[in-house]
């Protein structure tokens, strides 16, 4: 495969829809080569970055769209989720003892899961406006 | 398109709940596992299985509803054990820590021994 291959879907801002880039991102990376688990770790990021999209970003309009983009490099995959509004939802760190506490609200895993999951994140605006998480996650070998 | 329907079953051995728990662990669809888990308790159960399938697909609003579930099993002082797990969703169990409330089992027969 050749490298900067891009590929780009848009999805709505609809609960569910997240399951196509998922599902894009895992056939990408298991023609790169990842290993089943780096697959599913990659699915997971990819569904809450997406969400993430809709809920804070889009604010679950369903007029708008979140765009995903694959770039494909020799020995990474770099996913970018871009959405149309303003927010990217809880950056801290969740706690999970706060919320079983009932301290904290249970929600607020996303970007979390996100961070730990992948071996790079950055989030960015969008010169076009809006929000951008890139997640880039390196093909072992 | 919507997230892929949740099917709940509820069933019992021995002294033993069991919530049966197939297809998307999201927000919405998640409120019918505290609905489970709220008909469960109250018909007095003090052990709880929540009996997931590997095909499950969970997101962190699924999480964050099990997460309820965890935090009034702890105030109902129930014991709340899990299983059906992929391996990646044990992990991602593990990762946010809710493994410190439930513990995870690789079988129902593991997970019924010595409740």
């Amino acid at each position: 495969m050749t490298a900067d291959k891009n590929i780009e879907l848009h999805i709505p801002s609809v609960m569910g829809y997240e399951k196509i880039a998922m599902e894009c991102a895992a056939s990408m990376a298991k023609k790169m080569g990842f290993t089943e688990d780096r697959i599913e770790d990659l699915k997971t990021a990819v569904a809450e970055a997406c969400l993430n999209a809709m809920e804070h970003g889009n604010k679950m309009d369903t007029s708008t769209k979140v765009g995903i983009t694959l770039t494909v490099e020799e020995s990474r995959l770099q996913v970018t989720v871009k959405d149309e509004g303003k927010g990217v939802g809880e950056i801290v760190s969740p706690s999970i003892e706060s919320k079983i506490e009932g301290k904290d609200k249970t929600r607020g895993w996303g970007i979390y899961l996100i961070k730990s999951l992948m071996n790079e994140v950055k989030f960015e605006p969008s010169p076009e406006g809006g929000n951008v998480i890139k997640m880039i996650i390196y093909l072992e070998k | 398109m919507t997230n892929r329907d949740i099917e709940i079953s509820i069933s019992k051995k021995d002294d033993v709940s069991i919530i049966n728990i197939k297809g998307d662990v999201t927000a919405i669809a998640g409120e019918a596992i505290e609905e489970a888990y709220q008909k469960v308790s109250a018909d007095g159960a003090n052990k709880i299985l929540l009996y997931f399938d590997k095909d499950d697909y969970i997101n962190s609003g699924g999480i964050a509803i099990l997460i309820g579930v965890a935090s009034e099993g702890m105030k109902n002082k129930q014991k709340i054990r899990i299983t059906g797990l992929s391996s990646h969703f044990q992990k991602i169990f593990h990762m946010v820590g809710l493994t410190k409330y439930t513990e995870i089992f690789p079988s129902e027969e593991s997970a019924l021994k010595e409740f």
